[in-house]
């Protein structure tokens, strides 16, 4: 980075000044923006968390009252237990089926980009119809999973999935997987498809078996590929709000209650300093996804 | 050996006949549910319907003033995908093309706010919305959904314009364009399946949108198509086929587009770390 920025372009001395003023123009829009709009919320969001806020009313610097009240709430701590069972579940079936799949497509055979492009389906869906469809899948009437299970005689009776504790966490994950794992999946065949064939052909003169190639040569290769994904996907489902909102509203009694949908009914109650505590509290964990996120892009781009 | 070989092929294609239907199944039971009747929706449940009806489409768009909500959908991603366009490509030429002083820390910013969940600004932008006097309009929906289009799009067109050989441009500015030219003129059009792709992706994600909306929109009339359909859910009774025909109506333009434009969307995915 700091080699990059010391070397001048060709012709660097005819603009001069005038130049660097010149680009400077051009990005200021989106910095302006950017500035405007993520920045100065973010900064903002923190403040308003050491506030009584609500709606109509400004509040008051409270200091760290609104995280002590957050310590003792039961939807709280239900919400920060979810989160972490969410985010490693779902990002760790990703990772499998994804894994899974791309090293299945990734042999030689016919129909390979046909099944491509069915297995990326669930990406191209928006997530809202993705989600309002399991919904009406796991209905004790009317769903599909119900009556696959019945009819087929697998299972004789009829689940309420999203309606008992239970099940409605991992309806909610399988929901989640499914519409989650075309990136991963995606992300990484793009890497399997890098890996020069030379290199298993010379394992496999080395008499590696299939358990050991993929150790020795397919791992290696995919592993930057699969650390960035996992931090990208975890960012996002820990602040995914759609799954959860529309499966469940976080419900029955907060058994699937995570971080963007409690600060959302935080917000309903019009309570905004204790809403905007509800995410900043999540902050410290995020910022260092975020932070590793944004190292990692930045690193991959100037190479 | 050979033998081997076969059955491995054998259980390659079981397996991903298999992944295949479980893809493909919701998606089957969302277009089936749109065409059912509430009797065979909620009361003789089947896998194949008896009947097809039109009835739950009529529904939605007659009763339920949807064509309103994909309206104001159009509108605010068509809105947001130009804006992002205009202001993402001058900023993304000028981080590829100028190394200034600050190109780093600008570089960093713009990634920044991409990973910046919307979890953590959805409650101070409803603030700033409010005191902007943009708190119920489309208006302020573009504003506010610029926070992840821009980012997006500068950083996946830094990707695409590096790609354009300098010596083009500089071909260019011999004949007497101008730099601004040389980005019009020869950067952009050689840059076509990028832009593209950045538009169907910035487009995608306005569409998709559902968290600011719900915060920030409470007129009915100025809902898009997300809220709609999240408020049909919220009312009392759960009208399963009405629904349905929301979530086909709101898909397909994506999914058709998605497969028309494939192979530069999973390029740009891949490269870019898309959510889509």
């Amino acid at each position: 980075m700091t080699t990059a920025t010391r070397r001048r372009p060709p012709g660097a001395g005819i603009w001069g000044t005038s130049q660097s003023r010149f680009a400077y123009t051009l990005v200021l829009p989106v910095v302006l923006l950017l500035a405007g709009l993520v920045a100065y919320p973010f900064l903002y969001a923190i403040y308003v968390a050491f506030t009584d806020r609500v709606v109509g009313n400004d509040g008051q610097w409270i200091g760290l009252a609104n995280f002590r009240y957050l310590a003792q709430s039961p939807a709280f701590s239900a919400a920060v237990w979810n989160t972490i069972v969410l985010v490693v579940a779902s990002d760790a079936l990703k990772l499998l089926i994804g894994l899974g799949l791309a090293l299945l497509v990734n042999r030689r055979f016919r129909f390979q980009g046909l099944f491509r492009s069915l297995l990326m389906l669930p990406w191209a869906m928006p997530a809202f119809v993705a989600f309002l469809t399991w919904r009406v899948l796991y209905q004790p009437i009317g769903g599909g999973i119900n009556l696959l299970l019945t009819d087929s005689g697998i299972y004789p009776e009829i689940v309420d999935w999203l309606g008992q504790r239970s099940t409605a966490m991992p309806a909610v994950i399988a929901a989640s997987v499914w519409r989650g794992f075309p990136f991963w999946f995606v992300s990484i065949l793009a890497a399997l498809q890098t890996i020069p064939v030379e290199l298993y052909e010379a394992a496999r003169v080395d008499g590696a078996s299939a358990w050991q190639r993929f150790w020795a040569v397919t791992f290696p290769s995919i592993r930057p590929v699969v650390i960035i994904t996992a931090v990208l996907s975890s960012i996002w489902t820990a602040n995914s709000f759609e799954n959860v909102w529309l499966l469940t509203q976080g419900g029955p009694s907060d058994a699937t209650i995570v971080f963007p949908v409690l600060a959302y009914f935080g917000m309903q109650t019009q309570r905004l300093g204790e809403a905007a505590a509800v995410s900043v509290a999540m902050l410290p964990v995020l910022a260092i996804l975020v932070f590793t996120g944004t190292h990692m892009m930045q690193r991959g781009e100037d190479e | 050996m050979k033998r081997r070989a076969l059955l491995g092929l054998i259980g390659t294609y079981a397996a991903l006949i298999a992944a295949a239907l479980l893809v493909l199944f919701p998606i089957y039971w969302m277009g089936i549910t749109s065409l059912k009747l509430p009797r065979e929706i909620y009361r003789t449940p089947s896998l194949w319907p008896h009947v097809f009806t039109m009835n739950n489409y009529r529904l939605l768009l007659e009763e339920k003033d949807f064509l309103d909500n994909i309206r104001n959908s159009v509108i605010v991603a068509g809105a947001v995908t130009a804006i992002s366009l205009v202001v993402s490509s001058l900023a993304a030429y000028s981080m590829v093309r100028f190394r200034t002083r600050y190109r780093g820390l600008i570089g960093r910013l713009i990634l920044f706010a991409y990973l910046t969940p919307t979890s953590l600004l959805f409650i101070p932008l409803s603030i700033l919305m409010a005191r902007l006097q943009l708190g119920n309009s489309l208006y302020g929906l573009v504003l506010v959904y610029l926070t992840f289009s821009l980012p997006l799009s500068t950083w996946l067109l830094q990707g695409y314009f590096r790609s354009v050989p300098r010596s083009l441009e500089e071909q260019g500015m011999i004949d007497g364009l101008t730099r601004l030219g040389a980005l019009l003129r020869i950067v952009l059009p050689l840059s076509g399946p990028g832009l593209a792709a950045v538009a169907i992706f910035t487009f995608t994600g306005a569409w998709n949108e559902l968290l600011l909306a719900l915060v920030l929109i409470t007129s009915e009339s100025a809902r898009t198509a997300p809220l709609g359909l999240n408020y049909l859910i919220t009312s009392d009774v759960l009208p399963w086929g009405p629904l349905m025909a929301g979530a086909v109506l709101s898909s397909m333009p994506l999914m058709i587009l998605y497969f028309v434009a494939q192979r530069f969307m999973v390029q740009g995915m891949t490269t870019g770390s898309v959510k889509g």
